[in-house]
């Protein structure tokens, strides 16, 4: 027998304790896990959302609060395409769909939306993060909302009836490029798939402006204004320069400002989630203490012995703190699975799939590596302890 | 063998424990020839298990010289090498290790060798053989009688070859009919092995096995 299957034989001796302390750790490196998917997931979505957001200015109506609850008069975004330093605008009616299937309508209105102004949420429905959101554009300024690419075609600009639904969106309803969708009463083919890696855009759908603002009875009115400024131009001037223009009328909100505060909750989110998982690795860590120096005291007269039989004092640390590395290691590959299952799940079924969870190696690699620095530390005490026992009195005990 | 060689030598050896309250070893003096087989005798206190623990180097002396195998003790710092290759202990309640098949717990001692787990193997087996369990060899101790189990730690005791063998009343724990199994088989072993046999018992009868019968009284030889 190797040196190695002894260390990997000996932390189940009591397998009741050595499962106990297993599902200690296990529970915070399954945090950890856990808690960086679902982070790394959303910051995934925040990259590419902004990316994807070719505008770099969004403008809305003063006092709406978000996107897509405002109207501005669609005039303005010919008006806003004179001033200085902006190379093109678009115009985005969004309207939350109740229902995919019925012909229940909710407008606009009732939604509450972040992101590039690309679409909204609102309230019941299904496909999005709380509702369905459709989005009205003109289909030559897709690429101001993050679309590039279309799997299929695009919707024309006069057409009543054809839609491009987002890939979350299509997979949720389980539909696909020619199949038929009803929103707000009325069928509507889906013409193409796009993608842009944002988790809201991706929940919802595209179609027509006038269609839309015909459907919601909002004609000549669009949420929101995305902007695209010229490669010279200064984004925060021009930001100035519309909210000048039109005082007490339109704001504006920049990409990179929407990027810090999206910065700035991640932040916040992860210092929390590195509080739960110290906290976690600090129980578990001392349950792993206590479970090694129970197994030292236990096997005091043991230790005895392979010292009398002419173990070192290294060989006899390196075993301990084997072993309990071992026992954190089973915790992390434990903890790994049970978090990953369950993150995958709990998103799948409480956020409609709309976040996508990450799978970045490094938080793996951040959970075994936690885990083997808890078994080293908690491991290193006992196994000190073990190797300075003197042979005669670890043979004398009772 | 060679009888004229000492392997053990120790001069005015003493060893006192509770800061000098308890003196276990008072000077004592004693020889063991290469290949003798010598029985320690004496009362409970005597200072039998302290000497033994000194010539396995489980213990160090507050005074004295103690020369095991050509080894000063009481100048080495490698106490540890001593042991694995020059002593094999049998104890009087084996310590086996109870997770550890019997295969596995004749293999413990020769881990600190170079030997590959193949030898490591084929070495425990030709000991079990010896002691006569190689049929038990995958079984755990606590599925063995305690003969049994004291003939797998005479097998462990013996796997790395050593000079001396160092048994503590290694028939204490048994019925008297096991009891002159084992004896019989440390007999048998010392002589086929040509290893010093250095062995504690209170009983006679036990000593009385020996060449040699070294009584120990207040930490001194008394013969």
């Amino acid at each position: 027998m190797s040196y190695l299957k002894l260390i990997l034989k000996n932390p189940f001796r009591n397998k009741t304790r050595g499962a106990l302390a297993i599902v200690g750790i296990a529970i915070g490196i399954m945090v950890i896990v856990a808690l960086g998917m679902v982070t790394g997931g959303l910051k995934q979505s925040t990259t590419s959302t902004l990316k994807a957001g070719a505008a770099e200015i969004n403008v809305m109506q003063t006092g709406s609060g978000n996107f897509g609850s405002g109207r501005i008069n669609e005039t303005r975004v010919a008006d806003i395409q004179s001033i200085s330093g902006v190379k093109e605008t678009a115009g985005l009616l969004k309207a939350t769909n109740t229902s995919t299937s019925g012909s229940s309508v909710s407008t606009g209105s009732t939604g509450t939306s972040t992101g590039t102004g690309t679409t909204s949420a609102g309230s019941g429905g299904s496909g999005s993060f709380g509702g369905f959101s459709v989005t009205g554009m003109d289909p030559s300024k897709l690429n101001l909302a993050g679309i590039e690419n279309v799997t299929g075609s695009l919707y024309s600009s006069t057409s009543e009836n054809e839609v491009i639904i987002g890939k979350t969106a299509s997979t949720d309803l389980n539909k696909s490029v020619g199949d038929t969708i009803n929103l707000f009463g009325k069928d509507f083919t889906i013409t193409g798939v796009y993608e842009t890696g944002s988790f809201m855009t991706d929940g919802g759908v595209f179609m027509s402006l006038t269609t839309l603002q015909n459907l919601t009875s909002n004609n000549n009115t669009v949420s929101t204004i995305a902007v695209k400024i010229n490669e010279d131009a200064n984004t925060t001037e021009v930001s100035k320069s519309i909210e000048t223009a039109y005082p007490n009328e339109l704001s504006t909100t920049t990409a990179e400002a929407m990027a810090g505060r999206m910065n700035s909750a991640l932040s916040t989110i992860d210092a929390a989630s590195w509080a739960i998982s110290l906290l976690a690795i600090i129980i578990g860590g001392v349950g792993v203490i206590n479970t090694m120096i129970m197994s030292v005291f236990e096997r005091t007269r043991e230790i005895g012995v392979l010292k009398a039989v002419g173990w070192k004092e290294r060989r006899i640390l390196g075993m301990i703190l084997g072993e309990s590395v071992v026992l954190t290691i089973i915790a992390a590959v434990v903890g790994t699975i049970i978090a990953v299952v369950g993150v995958v799940t709990l998103l799948a079924f409480s956020f409609g799939g709309t976040i996508q969870p990450s799978f970045a190696p490094e938080i793996f690699l951040e959970a075994f590596v936690v885990a083997f620095a808890v078994g080293i530390i908690g491991g290193l005490y006992p196994a000190y302890r073990a190797s300075r026992l003197s042979p005669t009195e670890a043979l004398r005990y009772e | 063998m060679d009888n004229g060689k000492n392997i053990i030598e120790i001069r005015g050896l003493k060893k006192s424990y509770d800061d000098g309250t308890i003196k276990a070893l008072n000077g004592l003096n004693l020889e063991v020839k290469e290949g003798e087989f010598v029985s320690i005798m004496g009362p409970s206190g005597s200072g039998k298990s302290t000497l033994l623990n000194m010539i396995g180097a489980l213990d160090i002396a507050d005074e004295g010289t103690i020369e095991v195998a050509g080894i000063d003790l009481m100048k080495t710092s490698q106490l540890n090498e001593f042991r694995s290759k020059e002593i094999g202990f049998v104890f009087q309640m084996h310590n086996l290790i109870p997770n550890l098949s019997v295969l596995e717990n004749v293999e413990i001692p020769m881990y600190e060798t170079d030997l590959s787990s193949k030898q490591m193997k084929d070495r425990a087996m030709e000991l079990l053989k010896a002691v006569g369990l190689e049929d038990r060899a995958d079984q755990i101790p606590t599925k063995l009688s305690g003969g049994q189990r004291q003939r797998v730690a005479i097998a462990r005791a013996l796997v790395n070859r050593p000079s001396i063998i160092l048994a503590d009343e290694p028939t204490g724990s048994l019925d008297s009919q096991t009891g002159d199994v084992i004896l019989k088989l440390l007999r048998d072993l010392h002589e086929k092995e040509n290893v010093t046999l250095v062995m504690i018992t209170h009983e006679p009868y036990v000593g009385n096995m020996a060449e040699r019968i070294v009584n120990v009284l207040d930490g001194k030889i008394q013969n």
